[in-house]
């Protein structure tokens, strides 16, 4: 079960996708989820399903890893969609008691619903075929021009690949000190709201003793390796903008003038 | 109290692109009263394998009997199977969350129901065989205690539960000499107090050597080799070709024997081989 979470999970494969630039990346893909709130029909989604579509064709990354992603928000999803359903004035489709299904309702709910999946699967992309580290290189190349207001760029993104790095770290640490708390009769699954709460004490505690303990492990060996912020730092992986990144941004452009014109034209 | 396990299969990320068998076809009976060493080399299954012993794995495929209950079957009650199999994980130190050492050796008797005056007993008991004094330990936080006492109390937590069956996967990891040593008299003396089963996997092949009355040996998820300490280490050869090895003693009895010094029997700890040298050196030990 805590395996499931695909965020910041990296799917290894040698795509067309993967290879891209990570800053290139991150741009499309706000440039994506910008266009998913441009579209006002589903026509305009038939196009951002079939770019989706042949992006992840071209990233190699099995369909079943980026819905995986799906699954936390399963509940937001059905939240909104019956919302939408029952609360929408308009043409009466079904009605039971107070409860009323109209017309425009329906197509509000698909429609809402349509758009929180294209949005989750959309940045799953993005985060399945990035190296987490490339994608923290991303956003610290991306945020360095707002240095100049004060903006740490640098430790940003240096506590963000930190933070990328531990989460599986601290999962299967988890893991380890869910399984020696049941091994002395803790029972994690059963009991009311308070019982839960009260059960995750002997979790929770070893757990965050835990974190600052590899904190501080981490930061004595950043000091001993001489680490001292962003200033003058160089990097190994240099970020290059090649030929495909141009091709990218082309059928991006494509893209984008599509779902504008559908939006005039239709 | 036996324990039976018939063609235990585990298989890690089932269905993914790294997919891996843990635990492969393996099959055993361990006899009431024995002791038993398990050895492999690091990701060799062993901890996979004992985790399911007390129910915090299930299997793939295979059964696991302890006693006459099958722990793998469906509806089977986890608390009843914790009771009898008490289980102590790799540093379990780690696990140690309560205010003071007295509550935190409380838990699992406390998950398990029991009155208030029979956890005390209980706590009195595991503090006192693990070799903490209940007056002096009782009522600090475990969190200010060396690294040798946290592991006593966080074994202490398991022996509370008064398990028939001990299960202890490298509970010498990263000690000192002394807090080692501290701590396989702990165990010996827990076995010599409830006479249960107990299974001690470890790296140190001395110890297993010296303490289990069968040892078994773990390769890639198979277990390989099930037989009695002087029938395992006689084969040096083959333990070596697995990333393992024998006692120093009996790595010392080989070279003697090279060099026409032949004991006539597997020699398997430092004790046996003074024995020998002294008698072949006309002495006494």
């Amino acid at each position: 079960m805590i395996r499931d979470i695909t965020l910041g999970q990296y799917y290894p494969e040698y795509s067309r996708i993967h290879k891209l630039d990570p800053r290139l990346k991150i741009i499309v893909t706000l440039v994506y989820i910008v266009s998913l709130f441009l579209i006002e029909d589903f026509a305009g989604y038939a196009i951002a399903l079939v770019s989706m579509g042949a992006v992840i064709a071209l990233s190699k990354v099995p369909l079943r890893f980026m819905l995986r992603g799906l699954k936390p928000i399963i509940l937001i999803i059905v939240f909104t969609f019956t919302l939408n359903m029952l609360m929408t004035k308009g043409t009466i489709l079904w009605e039971w008691g107070f409860f009323r299904i109209t017309k425009e309702g329906l197509y509000n709910a698909i429609f809402m619903a349509a758009r929180l999946i294209f949005l989750i699967v959309g940045s799953s992309v993005l985060t399945l075929t990035t190296k987490p580290i490339k994608l923290t290189d991303g956003i610290e190349s991306l945020l360095k021009p707002f240095r100049r207001f004060g903006l740490p760029a640098h430790e940003l993104a240096m506590m963000m690949t930190i933070a990328l790095r531990f989460i599986p770290t601290l999962l299967e640490e988890t893991d380890k000190i869910m399984k020696a708390q049941q091994a002395r009769g803790a029972d994690f699954e059963t009991g009311g709201l308070l019982r839960r709460a009260k059960a995750l004490v002997p979790l929770l505690v070893p757990l965050f003793v835990g974190a600052f303990r590899i904190a501080q492990d981490l930061a004595m060996a950043m000091e001993a390796r001489c680490y001292r912020g962003g200033e003058g730092r160089t990097k190994l992986n240099m970020l290059k903008f090649r030929r495909r990144d141009a091709l990218a941004i082309g059928f991006t452009a494509l893209y984008l003038s599509g779902i504008v014109a559908e939006r005039i034209l239709l | 109290m036996s324990i039976r396990v018939e063609h235990l299969t585990h298989i890690y990320n089932k269905g993914l692109a790294y997919e891996t068998k843990a635990v492969d076809d393996v099959g055993f009976t361990v006899e009431d009263g024995e002791f038993i060493g398990i050895i492999g080399h690091t990701g060799s299954g062993k901890s996979t394998l004992i985790q399911h012993l007390n129910g915090i794995l299930k299997p793939e495929s295979g059964r696991i009997f302890v006693g006459d209950v099958e722990i793998t079957a469906k509806n089977i009650k986890m608390n009843q199977i914790r009771k009898r199999v008490g289980l102590v994980f790799q540093y379990p130190e780690y696990q140690l969350f309560e205010a003071t050492v007295r509550s935190d050796v409380a838990f699992g008797p406390g998950n398990l129901g029991l009155p208030e005056d029979e956890i005390e007993d209980r706590v009195r008991e595991a503090l006192r065989l693990v070799g903490l004094d209940f007056s002096t330990y009782a009522d600090r936080s475990p969190f200010e205690l060396s690294g040798g006492q946290k592991r006593r109390v966080a074994i202490a937590g398991v022996i509370a539960m008064r398990p028939e069956v001990l299960i202890l996967d490298e509970p010498t990891a990263g000690l000192d000499p002394k807090a080692h040593g501290d701590i396989l008299r702990m165990v010996r003396s827990v076995r010599d107090r409830t006479s249960g089963i107990v299974i001690l996997v470890s790296h140190n092949m001395s110890d297993v050597a010296e303490m289990a009355d069968r040892v078994f040996v773990m390769d890639r998820g198979r277990l390989v080799r099930a037989a009695a300490p002087a029938e395992v280490f006689a084969e040096a050869d083959f333990l070596r070709s697995i990333g393992l090895d024998v006692p120093p003693a009996t790595r010392m009895a080989n070279t003697l024997m090279g060099e026409g010094f032949a004991p006539d029997r597997t020699i398997l700890t430092l004790g046996e081989m003074a024995d020998f040298l002294a008698g072949r050196l006309g002495g006494r030990a």
